[in-house]
């Protein structure tokens, strides 16, 4: 008589369509125009970066006659120094910065932002930084991000924020 | 028990596929349309249920983006169901039975176009002897109708996009909110074991029971809206609630279709087309599990 069946194994795998909605295609273009847009909600003005094509808090459509312009700099408000584990496929091979940045003219920060061109150790909050161009820009994806079209961002050599400009946007 | 009736139903345009826009965009119209229809907000809602199934979408926690249709801030009181929307329905029924709140949200969403569902749904079953053997709801489907003697079928109804918004209040609330409130006069749920092996497969008795339970044996029926993927499904629910015609959607959208049937049967009341309704939904393979919901003027 056999072995009692102990394990098995089941290798199960799903596909999935990405689809990428019309507001992140237009993001994603005009990203890749080299400029960074939002949507600002006709009743509290918050502007969102990317922009949802609605205002989660007042709950209102939005589109794209509330298409607004932010600047490609902007203020650093939490940061991590990221130790690459060598797992199969890792491509990361030395320590790197991912922040938060708090873009001028946005009410929210876009998240897992790369910075370069500073010691790790003087990365810091506060911090003015500007973004680098010519990344390996994609379609928009599920309008996660910043779509790739900024390679990272360095310092701006402008004064630090004080904490009561970015305090609120501290994760 | 406290009264309490549906008083709006929304859904998206019927047959969607290839959905573009983002599951929240697809709910935000629905929703509004909902609200609207009885001159309420968001903030009139006291509480909130959402029904969607992540793998649908492919994503962890793909389902707190739908919350984001609802204006969330400051922070309202909300629940979740990985079901269709009718199990969102229900948890709301049972939350305005507690009585401090008198006006809910009910809504369920699914996009079925990014992936290949049968697939999925295969893969929800049971690990360890249904998933490997690739069961999807074709051949369960095959298996069940070869139990009631029909012909098998041999096609999955396409699974369409969609999404539905249900608005349910309370006693005086639903009067001052609609000439005519779908009073709900009985809801209940039942399921039946998971694996098909252990049962009759010709019979549904989850369906039969919640159908006594709701009470649709007690007067007559006028209108009757079940989910049903295959005509020996509506064969078989027929027989378990005792109803002698029913109607079902064109349309598969899977997550919704229970919430749009029981919907369309309290719209059937409120529009005054009918005085009494039912309504059911559906989950889990060969009717597994059955939710069955009569409504009144």
């Amino acid at each position: 008589m056999s072995e009692p069946v102990q394990f098995v194994s089941q290798k199960v795998d799903l596909d999935y369509k990405v689809v990428t909605s019309p507001v992140a295609r237009r993001f994603a273009e005009l990203m890749r125009a080299g400029r960074i847009t939002g949507h600002k909600c006709p009743v509290c003005g918050r502007v969102y970066v990317p922009p949802k094509g609605f205002c989660p808090l007042d709950a209102v459509i939005t589109d794209e006659s509330n298409e607004v312009e932010v600047r490609d700099a902007g203020t650093l408000t939490s940061f991590t120094v990221i130790t690459p584990i060598q797992y199969q496929g890792q491509e990361e091979k030395e320590e790197y910065v991912l922040a938060n940045i708090l873009l001028d003219g946005a009410s929210g920060t876009v998240g897992q932002q790369r910075v370069e061109g500073i010691p790790h150790k003087d990365v810091r909050m506060g911090m003015r930084v500007k973004a680098v161009w010519g990344g390996d820009a994609d379609e928009g994806s599920r309008g996660w991000g910043l779509t790739g079209a900024i390679k990272h961002w360095e310092p701006s050599g402008e004064p630090d924020e004080p904490r009561e400009k970015y305090q609120d946007h501290v994760l | 028990m406290r009264d309490v009736a549906i008083v709006s139903f929304a859904q998206s345009t019927p047959g969607l596929t290839d959905v573009e826009e983002t599951e929240t965009q697809l709910l935000f119209p629905v929703i509004n349309e909902a609200l609207d229809g009885i001159g309420i907000t968001r903030k009139d809602i006291g509480f909130t249920c959402s029904a969607s199934c992540d793998y649908l979408a492919g994503a962890p926690f793909a389902f707190v983006q739908t919350l984001e249709a609802t204006g969330a801030w400051p922070p309202i009181s909300e629940s979740h169901v990985e079901m269709d929307g009718a199990w969102a329905l229900y948890e709301a029924w049972v939350r305005l039975q507690h009585g401090d709140v008198d006006v809910a949200l009910a809504f369920s969403s699914g996009i079925c176009s990014r992936a290949d569902i049968s697939e999925v749904l295969a893969i929800e079953l049971d690990p360890y002897y249904l998933a490997p053997l690739w069961l999807d709801p074709l051949s369960l489907g095959r298996l069940q109708a070869e139990a009631v003697g029909q012909e098998p079928p041999t096609e999955q109804p396409k699974y369409t996009d969609a999404a539905a918004a249900v608005i349910l209040a309370a006693g005086d609330r639903a009067r001052e909110l609609v000439g005519r409130p779908a009073w709900i006069s009985g809801i209940d749920h039942r399921t039946d074991a998971h694996y098909p092996g252990v049962r009759d497969l010709s019979k549904s008795a989850s369906a039969r029971i919640a159908g006594e339970q709701a009470g649709v044996d007690k007067a007559p029926v006028d209108v009757a809206y079940v989910s049903a993927q295959y005509p020996h499904e509506a064969l078989i629910l027929m027989d378990a609630l005792g109803l002698k015609h029913v109607f079902g959607l064109a349309t598969n959208p899977l997550m919704v279709s229970g919430l749009i049937q029981i919907g369309t049967a309290a719209d059937a009341v409120i529009k005054g087309d009918a005085s009494r309704s039912v309504g059911h939904a559906t989950a889990g393979p060969c009717l597994q599990q059955n939710l069955v919901a009569v409504m009144e003027s």
